[in-house]
């Protein structure tokens, strides 16, 4: 299987990906 | 008093950035360069390095290599000096915004050191490795250097954050 990160716009929506995720979790975090 | 205290603020902050550009540029650069992973030719003749290049690929190594240290380093200074360097790293209250981009940080400044490093110097031929080590290396190296170019992404925006935007998260 191929790995997202092989190709550039594999990598730069894995990290915009993970940015919704962690901005998503801080939210949560922050204002609990 | 306060003088002193802004300066020395606004130099860790300047050289935070200045290392950090430094050594992700390598990351970007790499991206543009090898826009996708292409296997070490295994078949292919050993590569012989010269003094001279072998001397240049050392540094260039060194230099971002060393960047991230000097990078990490400013960053823990700067949220000490702030005197938010537990709650940042703890994840509480409004430091976790930037206590998160400093865990990332943290993982990119190991990776580069325990992962990437070990593996680059065999590719490189810093280590004598044979020729299907060495593409076994590649590919974790490849690997290596693309996660933190991914993960640089949200550390960017979580920087920014730590002093701009900081309503979205409360």
């Amino acid at each position: 299987m191929r790995n997202p990160l092989d190709s550039v716009l594999g990598t730069v929506t894995s990290g915009l990906v993970l940015t919704l995720v962690l901005v998503g979790l801080l939210r949560i975090l922050v204002t609990a | 008093m306060y003088v002193e205290t802004a300066a020395i603020d606004l130099a860790l902050r300047w050289i935070h950035l200045v290392a950090a550009i430094i050594w992700l540029g390598h990351n970007y650069v790499n991206v543009i360069l090898r826009p996708r992973f292409v296997p070490l030719a295994v078949a292919g003749p050993a590569q012989v390095l010269t003094e001279d290049v072998r001397g240049r690929e050392w540094r260039e190594h060194a230099v971002f290599r060393y960047a991230s240290i000097v990078t990490w380093t400013a960053g823990v200074l700067m949220l000490w000096r702030q005197g938010i360097l537990v709650d940042a790293f703890l994840l509480q209250g409004y430091p976790a915004v930037i206590g998160v981009g400093a865990w990332i940080g943290t993982l990119m400044m190991l990776n580069v050191w325990l992962v990437l490093w070990p593996h680059q110097k065999k590719v490189l031929g810093f280590v004598p490795a044979p020729p299907e080590e060495r593409a076994r290396c590649a590919r974790i190296t490849f690997l290596s250097s693309r996660t933190n170019t991914m993960l640089s992404i949200p550390l960017l925006v979580l920087m920014a954050a730590g002093s701009h935007g900081g309503g979205l998260f409360v």
